[in-house]
């Protein structure tokens, strides 16, 4: 065991963040044996599924709603494929109450739980969207995690969130030692989307740690609320999983990001976003 | 860079309770954190009916902030309805439930056939003052429980709606009201105030009836006031100087009675009077006043809008005083503030008054302390300037928020016997100074 990294993963809404954080973290646990603890931050309480085969019954915020006494981690951690412990925030209906709040309470929990116990090796944080308000940002404050990755695409819109989400990075960076470890591609097949994302993570003063390819098995997975790597071990798609898992634990590149305009994210797009149309070109 | 607000004039807007409070029957119901309700709760009176540590507060905590306090602010209206024998409950948002973005009105629209009306009014501090508050919480009022123009019961004769300073805010407001009503009444008109012993929700309710409405204050509560004017096609004037003695008053009761066309000759009769009695008791002390050089002839006012022009309208033109610059310490809005400096330069003799609009008491202070007096000033304020006049060995008289060493009921320092009344405070404060 050696020391303990706390881990967030941001990205756009529906990027694929809780996707491909259970599949790297089943690719750690699995492929190099490490202890992990995934804290989903997102009210919908959704990002452990795979890992648990099926919706975390109970989360942290939970306890809060129902003024519980007596809350042991026992009640809160449930541990899911190859022994990786889950853990869910929980959070408001849509529309009303909260959320940002509802994340700095649960944090705050855990950490009085003593969730964070010796023998992890990770903890990872899969948090909701964009840095929206404090509340999201939670996760990369003093004393939480220190490295951040951030999960896009070759669509405009995931780089423009991936833009922003380093802005919010820079600033905790600037007064702490949180660092930007890399961008992870969830591929969406867009034209040039390797060159794209390496020129884009550059521009951010990062890398491009890993590119995952496209790959309907993670659809097919997802189905049978498993990874991939338990659902179809031997899959190309598992052995991505698995060698992203190895990136990332091998990953000694960590940087305070320098954000870019607008306008140099519009540049980035008409450098390398467009393929020449052909007559018939279709989506 | 972060300053820091130093000696505070005014409370959070939630402090607008006191709005509630002082009309007779009605309660309000904070859903805000209990630490709010807590600090802006206090023991300076209210209308009578209930006492003002008495209210009911959703008490907001971790639960409500992340879930949202819909759910607790329906139990507490509920609840309240049960319990507190009230004629009109009006639900105040602090901070917290605004912050997380509670739908307040949805919630009370579930009440609206509820055995008692309820309403609510937006009042987080993060908004704006109590000052500011004092004028939401009104405005909500008049929107939300009296009726729309179509269904207003029919108008009475000479009937004119009375609103002044914010309640308790204005440590002399119901006395102040009290007077404004005997003033307006003189004219031969029937005022109508909603603060204090003996109005309350009857009279909110006969505030579609009035003739026109006249608000005595520089800008608190313009708002509400344009507002029902609009609402019932009822002229509004609006007179910025709460007119304390004679000079003032005078003035008042002829912009009212040319309003309401009351005859000049009915209005003369009626000032005439007053006059009379009023410089009876001058000249009576008219030796002191000229005599007494323990008071310098320079002032120095420190106060809210309202406070600080009445009060410097009454020491240069009834007592010939000579003003320092006003120090305006209510957060009084951009759009107003032109208004009122325009009134502190009518001043009689030609004499101007500069104005500053200040919130930070150490900086009025070292102000203050720069200004040559030419012996021991006249310093009127509020607690927060005791110290200050005792480090300028000046004449200190205490009449506006915030004021904790002095007990006020229902006393007045508005119009002809205000005046009076304001000379005995000055001159007290003057005569402390002697030893036998």
């Amino acid at each position: 065991m050696g020391k303990l990294r706390q881990i967030a993963i941001y990205g756009k809404g529906g990027i694929g963040k809780s996707t491909t954080t259970q599949n790297l973290t089943a690719g750690l646990a699995t492929e190099l044996g490490k202890e992990i603890l995934v804290v989903g931050c997102d009210p919908k309480a959704d990002s452990t599924r795979l890992l648990l085969g099926g919706l975390h019954q109970k989360t942290v915020l939970d306890t809060v709603r129902d003024n519980r006494q007596g809350i042991t981690l026992e009640n809160l951690v449930k541990t899911g494929f190859s022994g990786i412990r889950c853990v869910e925030s929980g959070g408001p209906e849509p529309g009303v109450g909260c959320a940002g709040r509802g994340i700095i309470t649960s944090i705050d929990m855990l950490e009085n739980l003593g969730a964070y116990t010796d023998d992890l090796d990770y903890v990872f944080y899969d948090v909701l969207g964009d840095v929206v308000c404090g509340g999201f940002a939670m996760p990369i404050r003093e004393g939480k995690a220190k490295e951040i990755y951030i999960v896009a695409s070759g669509e405009m819109m995931a780089l423009y969130a991936a833009n922003n989400i380093s802005r919010g990075v820079a600033k905790y960076a600037s007064r702490g030692d949180v660092r930007l470890g890399g961008i992870i591609c969830n591929s969406r097949n867009v034209d040039h989307e390797l060159d794209l994302l390496r020129a884009f993570a550059k521009a951010l003063g990062t890398r491009l740690i890993y590119f995952v390819p496209r790959n309907n098995v993670v659809q097919h997975a997802e189905i049978h609320r498993q990874t991939v790597i338990q659902y179809r071990p031997e899959s190309g798609q598992a052995e991505e999983y698995r060698r992203l898992a190895r990136e990332i634990d091998d990953n000694d590149m960590f940087v305070v990001p320098t954000p870019i305009s607008q306008d140099e994210l519009e540049n980035l797009l008409l450098d390398y976003g467009m393929m020449e149309l052909d007559d018939d070109y279709r989506i | 860079m972060a300053r820091v607000l130093d000696q505070p004039r005014y409370k959070c807007a939630l402090g607008a309770m006191n709005t509630v409070q002082s009309i007779e029957g009605a309660i309000p119901i904070l859903h805000s954190g209990p630490g709010c309700a807590g600090k802006l709760s206090g023991f300076a009176g209210s209308s009578g009916k209930f006492s003002p540590n008495l209210f009911p507060c959703t008490s907001v905590s971790e639960r409500e902030v992340v879930f949202g306090g819909m759910d607790k602010l329906r139990d507490t209206i509920d609840n309240a309805l049960k319990v507190m024998d009230a004629g009109l409950f009006v639900v105040l948002t602090g901070c917290t439930s605004e912050l997380i973005g509670d739908d307040v009105g949805e919630v009370v629209s579930e009440f609206r056939d509820a055995p008692k009306p309820v309403v609510y009014s937006s009042t987080p501090g993060f908004k704006g003052n109590n000052y500011e508050g004092h004028g939401w919480v009104l405005k909500s009022i008049f929107e939300q429980y009296l009726p729309a123009k179509s269904a207003a019961p029919e108008k009475r004769k000479g009937l004119v709606n009375v609103f002044a300073g914010p309640p308790q805010t204005d440590p002399y407001w119901h006395g102040n009201l009290r007077e404004l009503e005997t003033l307006i009444s003189a004219l031969g008109l029937t005022p109508n105030t909603i603060f204090g012993y003996g109005r309350g929700i009857s009279a909110l309710d006969r505030v579609p009836e009035a003739e026109f409405n006249v608000l005595v204050s520089p800008w608190v509560g313009l708002d509400a006031l344009t507002f029902i004017s609009k609402r019932y096609d009822t002229p509004l004037l609006h007179y910025p100087v709460l007119p304390v003695g004679a000079f003032e008053s005078t003035k008042f009761l002829k912009a009212v009675g040319e309003f309401a066309g009351v005859s000049d000759a009915k209005v003369k009769a009626v000032t005439d009077e007053y006059e009379r009695e009023y410089y009876y008791f001058i000249e009576r002390y008219a030796d002191m006043f000229l005599e007494m050089r323990i008071i310098s002839k320079r002032f120095a006012v420190i106060g809210d809008a309202q406070y600080a022009l009445a009060l410097t309208k009454f020491l240069v033109n009834d007592l010939g005083m000579f003003p320092t610059p006003a120090y305006i310490t209510d957060r009084t809005p951009e759009q107003y503030q032109p208004l009122i400096r325009e009134e502190f330069k009518k001043l009689n003799y030609g004499i101007e008054a500069d104005v500053d609009f200040l919130t930070d008491g150490y900086e009025i202070h070292e102000r203050v302390k720069k200004e040559d007096f030419g012996g021991f000033p006249l310093i009127i304020g509020g607690s927060w300037d005791k110290a200050l006049s005792n480090e300028l060995h000046g004449n200190y008289v205490n009449l506006i928020n915030p004021i904790i060493e002095k007990l006020i009921i229902n006393s007045s320092i508005a119009g002809y016997s205000g005046g009076l009344k304001m000379l005995e405070e000055i001159y007290t404060a003057g005569l402390s100074r002697l030893i036998l």
